[in-house]
């Protein structure tokens, strides 16, 4: 491994970012372990026992709520002989008993039995071995994060400028709470920064997504989704965001001349809900349209949640070269159900119409990236032009097309990786719980 | 090109739906071995048009009011959830249309399939449709690569003999949980 250093530059980046085993197994350790990584949302496990999966980097996680209410995030891994201790995705448990030789948990993370405990050593106390858990957890507007980093700023600080973002995307729902409700997953084999760096680009739409946007221009006409990248997207004032951390914005609201319900793609059952919406709410109905579609924004939490949409997207690497993206689907709490209906119909629209061009291209850079010989990767487009501006609280912003967001996210992947940050697990009892908003 | 003609998805179609795909469904008995040829007729000559591509002569054997589903959680009501995808004629016309404005490059170079139609039962609803099952694997062959898709589907059939018709047809991957390879062909 080079020195990290001299692997990004400020105008591009070393293809080992995206090729290197070891840079891959540090940054598992380092970045998906000593930041704040998102692990779910509460509404995933509302009561009392219930639990559901999760990871930090490939350390597998169970997520869970005890009796009283209380988070842990526990490892998923037996403290006897490493064995996983749960199989199930999600579901609802007060205790976790390892299948190997059966030692038994609380949801706590407490070992409570020890089978055949005669002749363990006299010292052996069963409190010295509960599951390992991760000792910083919080919670910001219903997301649950968490960090191994007794060093990390506080989850608050963590999110900085993005924290509100994230409230701005939860308001959208009348009740200020979003509902998470069940997942699209996908695999892509390249590596999670090509997701990342996807994430902030507003620059590729354009041409990625050309399929996209040549068959909404001729089945439907008029300005839909994505029409708004047709040509010269920096003319519609949309611009982008490094919001520091590694956290990414990118706002598409100024290129839309109408509202987001004309914007959005006919999809499945739009005129039924649309007429029921009508009926129901009369002169309001157009503000409760406007709840279906998506954000119009995308907002990245470094280093594993795109929110795009009306959905949590985690990055989930896999491998150097393989990644998993779980797009999970909000629907807004309080809302009518006519909304929440349109919304899972929305979720399934750009995915499956546009992503897979994504996902393609993702693959296509991995394999341009196999050539050892030709090194760099280039981020350089707005780097010191005139109309990025940098506010008083170090938020940069720029055109849309700019690649400011990745040379953004790579500055805090720097500092992470560079950082030797001292990684420790709790004990039940042992942890601590910040809620930020 | 004409304006797409309107969604006729309604919570009435909604519902027809989800009973349909109750999980793995009631037990019906064995399919009727006077349904299974007509049936068959149908289904192979499905998978013929879609292993060559010919979505548009496969569209056309649509009805106005059919349902395209690809669920994720075999039991979920697609009003709550989110499907892999859920498509009226006109959302199926736009996938066809996606792929023929030449820019989809997920599918260049396009996926070459082959499929294995297999297990066909065949019982008759009350209301003059055929509801079919069966088992599938979608073959897909592309950039080296030869993967498969398990699926059970269900078909509603409008319409059996040479003039073979579907209502609803709901792809049911046996992974559907797990982590799906991107497909931007017709399963
Ligand atoms: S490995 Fe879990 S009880 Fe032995
Ligand atoms: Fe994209």
């Amino acid at each position: 491994m080079d020195a990290l250093d001299t692997l990004i530059q400020p105008h591009r980046v070393h293809r080992s970012l995206y090729t290197d085993d070891k840079i891959f197994v540090a940054e598992m350790e380092r970045i998906f372990g000593g930041a704040w990584v998102y692990l779910a949302h509460e509404s995933q496990l509302p009561n009392p026992n219930d639990f559901i999966a999760s990871r930090m980097g490939l350390r597998r996680l169970i997520l869970t709520r005890d009796d009283d209410g209380g988070l842990h995030a526990l490892f998923n891994r037996c403290a006897h002989r490493a064995s996983t201790v749960c199989q199930s995705e999600c579901g609802s448990a007060r205790r976790f008993q390892c299948s190997y030789h059966g030692w038994t948990y609380s949801n706590r993370g407490e070992l409570v039995n020890v089978p055949f405990a005669e002749g363990y050593p006299p010292d052996f106390d069963k409190a010295d071995h509960g599951l390992a858990q991760v000792p910083r957890l919080g919670t910001y507007r219903g997301l649950i994060f968490g960090t191994l980093n007794l060093d990390a700023p506080s989850l608050a600080d963590w999110l900085g400028p993005a924290g509100p973002l994230i409230g701005e995307f939860v308001d959208r729902s009348p009740s200020g709470r979003i509902e998470v409700r069940n997942c699209q997953r996908m695999i892509f084999r390249g590596n999670w920064k090509l997701a990342w760096d996807n994430a902030g680009d507003g620059l590729h739409p354009t041409f990625a997504h050309r399929s996209f946007l040549v068959l909404n221009e001729r089945q439907h006409g008029g300005a839909r989704s994505l029409s708004q990248f047709k040509a010269s997207p920096d003319d519609t004032g949309m611009y982008g965001l490094d919001l520091g951390n590694g956290h990414m914005f990118v706002d598409q609201r100024p290129g839309l001349n109408q509202s987001f319900w004309e914007t959005q793609r006919p999809v499945p059952g739009r005129e039924w809900y649309a007429d029921r919406i009508v009926q129901r709410f009369g002169d309001e109905a157009p503000d409760v349209l406007e709840m279906a579609p998506g954000s119009m924004v995308n907002l990245s939490i470094f280093p594993n949640l795109l929110i795009k949409g009306n959905t949590l997207e985690t990055v989930d690497p896999v491998a150097v070269a393989e990644t998993r993206l779980h797009t999970w689907v909000a629907a807004a709490a309080g809302a009518p159900d006519e909304v929440n209906v349109l919304r899972m119909r929305i979720a399934e629209d750009f995915p499956s119409l546009g992503n897979p061009d994504d996902l393609e291209i993702f693959e296509r850079c991995q394999e341009g990236l196999a050539i050892p010989e030709v090194e760099w990767v280039d981020m350089s487009k707005g780097l010191g032009h005139p109309a990025e501006e940098v506010a008083a609280d170090g938020v940069r912003r720029a055109p849309v097309t700019h690649e400011g967001p990745m040379r953004g996210y790579l500055r805090a992947w720097l500092e992470l990786m560079s950082a030797d940050a001292k990684l420790t697990t709790a004990r039940a009892g042992e942890t601590s719980f910040e809620k930020a908003a | 090109m004409d304006a797409p003609a309107a969604s006729v998805l309604d919570d009435r179609l909604y519902q027809r739906l989800v009973e349909l795909a109750a999980p793995d469904g009631a037990e019906r008995g064995p399919g009727r071995p006077d349904l299974r040829s007509g049936v068959e007729q149908a289904l192979h000559h499905e998978a013929r048009l879609l292993d060559e591509r010919l979505y548009r002569a496969w569209l056309d054997r649509f009805t106005q009011d059919c349902v395209y589903w690809i669920p994720l959680d075999p039991a979920g009501d697609p009003r709550t959830q989110v499907s892999y995808l859920l498509d009226d004629r006109r959302r199926m016309e736009d996938r066809i249309g996606l792929l023929e404005t030449g820019w989809a490059h997920a599918q260049e170079p396009p996926s070459r399939t082959c499929r294995i139609v297999s297990n066909v039962e065949a019982w008759p609803l009350g209301d003059g449709d055929t509801l079919a099952r069966c088992s599938t694997v979608v073959w897909e062959y592309r950039k080296d690569r030869l993967i498969p898709f398990a699926s059970h589907n269900d078909y509603v059939l409008a319409t059996l003999g040479e003039n073979w018709s579907v209502r609803f047809k709901i792809v049911r991957l046996v992974d559907s949980r797990s982590d799906v390879r991107k497909f931007s062909f017709v399963l």
